[in-house]
């Protein structure tokens, strides 16, 4: 249980607040690589409202949604060769905020000098548009391996959910629940449907999990019945990597799901997923980008997967879950974990320290640890994963599928 | 700008004083409730004068 103090200060993202500072140190997906275009498109992230851009000169721009002359949308304008043109009066911006031109002022004027727009830092990677909203010099982007293999097919899914990011971060530390949500309440669905079988891999029982603070974040380690501390789900484990992301996957299928506060009541959920086979994958042109719906067409909330079932649980834990009602158990000692280690690292910020997971030098690539074989066996877990997670809705699903060359599991 | 250059009240809440730039030229444009008069000061980087036609 928290108290109500403690559960805003945990949950709040926006400038000025604890937490907002400490998320500001941070790099984060703003938007997927096919959002950025020459149509000016209205984003959010951690409380504020912003306005994407790429100008006819390729560059691309993120600026506070509201133009500094009086306040119109600046998703309510054109892009020029160079900058963002307001469509109330044409004043014109630059990626970086300067305003080019005032076309309603006199020629002399150099009113132009004194204004800009609130203008954020912006880089592509992987095919996302990464924003930094913090206090400058800003720190490297993140090179996380996924991001930067050339030797991997991708995919990216992503979906909005009414509820915050805490509290689905807070899922990331908790592995009992896949025998449960995913095992039992998975299964009881199957049941209902008239199907025989349980769904395999993620019915197996725990017997033993653990959680340590490392340099990416928490590493999450755990022994299932009828395995052993030396199988790779204890000996390797994966990490959720501090402060918004989780690393899940086997061999050849490795993913992120990356949970971006649009703000203190709603998250921007990305599942980004890499598929590299032994060898690696040929060439791909471009990285589809999916949506992911979370009701059915009578609009109730999808529960017949592996991501449904878990939006469902975090979303019905309220806008943002009240704290102060819960009863932690033991078997929520990652959760504890977690949202101490958000609370050292806010007091880290506060003491004006760089928080974990900042990284000040270049770099080509960092490495994350995941287990090759997961649940038992890499193939078992690919199999149920390209069929009962979002990798449902991927467009390239039949390829991906192909591209492994898994047998069709015998429980489908 | 803190007192109407026509009347001398002060110029509070009610009335308006909007600064604007015209080239290195500091404009303020003044509205004073009380005596209705509005005008703009020009707070200029040179005094410039014009020759007329002579
Ligand atoms: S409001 Fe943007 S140019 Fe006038
Ligand atoms: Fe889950």
């Amino acid at each position: 249980m928290l108290s109500a103090e403690k559960n805003e200060r945990l949950t709040r993202v926006g400038p000025g607040t604890p937490m907002g500072e400490l998320l500001r140190r941070y790099w984060w997906p703003v938007a997927t690589h096919d959002m950025a275009t020459r149509v000016p498109v209205k984003r959010r992230l951690l409380g504020e409202d912003l306005v994407l851009f790429r100008d006819g000169s390729g560059t691309v721009g993120l600026l506070a949604e509201q133009c500094p002359h009086r306040r119109a949308a600046l998703w309510l304008g054109c892009t020029e060769e160079e900058g963002l043109r307001c469509g109330y009066h044409g004043w014109r911006f630059s990626a970086t905020g300067e305003c080019l031109e005032q076309p309603g002022e006199p020629a002399d004027s150099t009113f132009k000098n004194r204004i800009r727009a609130t203008a954020y830092p912006v880089q592509e990677l992987g095919g996302l548009v990464f924003a930094y909203l913090g206090p400058l010099p800003a720190p490297e982007l993140p090179r996380y391996d996924l991001f930067v293999w050339d030797d991997a097919w991708r995919d990216i899914g992503h979906a909005e959910l009414p509820c915050n990011f805490v509290q689905i971060m807070e899922n990331s530390v908790d592995p009992y629940h896949v025998e449960w949500l995913h095992g039992r309440y998975g299964s009881f669905l199957r049941e209902l449907g008239g199907a025989a079988a349980p769904l395999p891999v993620v019915t197996k029982k725990h017997v033993k999990v653990a959680f340590e603070v490392f340099e990416h974040g928490i590493l999450k380690r755990r022994v299932l019945e009828g395995h052993t501390e030396e199988d790779e789900d204890w000996k390797v484990g994966h990490p959720l990597v501090f402060p918004h992301m989780l690393r899940v996957g086997a061999a050849g299928l490795a993913t992120f799901q990356i949970r971006v506060p649009i703000d203190d009541e709603n998250t921007w959920h990305v599942w980004y997923q890499t598929y590299r086979p032994d060898g690696g994958a040929p060439p791909q042109s471009s990285i589809p980008v999916y949506e992911i719906p979370l009701v059915d067409e009578r609009g109730e909330y999808l529960r017949d997967y592996v991501d449904g079932q878990d939006i469902v649980a975090w979303i019905t834990q309220g806008r943002i879950s009240d704290r102060t009602k819960e009863h932690l158990g033991r078997s929520d000692l990652g959760v504890i974990m977690l949202r101490k280690l958000y609370a050292e690292q806010m007091d880290a910020v506060a003491r004006g320290e760089d928080p974990l997971c900042t990284y000040r030098e270049p770099h080509d690539v960092i490495d994350l640890p995941m287990e090759r074989d997961k649940f038992g066996s890499a193939v078992e877990f690919r199999q149920l994963w390209t069929r009962e997670s979002s990798v449902r809705y991927s467009p390239i699903r039949d390829q991906v599928l192909e591209l492994f060359g898994d047998p069709v599991p015998a429980w489908t | 700008m803190r007192f109407c250059p026509g009347c001398g009240a002060a110029l509070g809440e009610a009335a308006f004083v909007q600064e604007y730039w015209v080239a290195a030229d500091r404009h303020v444009v003044c509205w004073c409730p009380a005596c209705s008069v509005m005008c703009t000061v020009v707070l200029a980087a040179a005094l410039v004068g014009t020759e007329p036609e002579h």
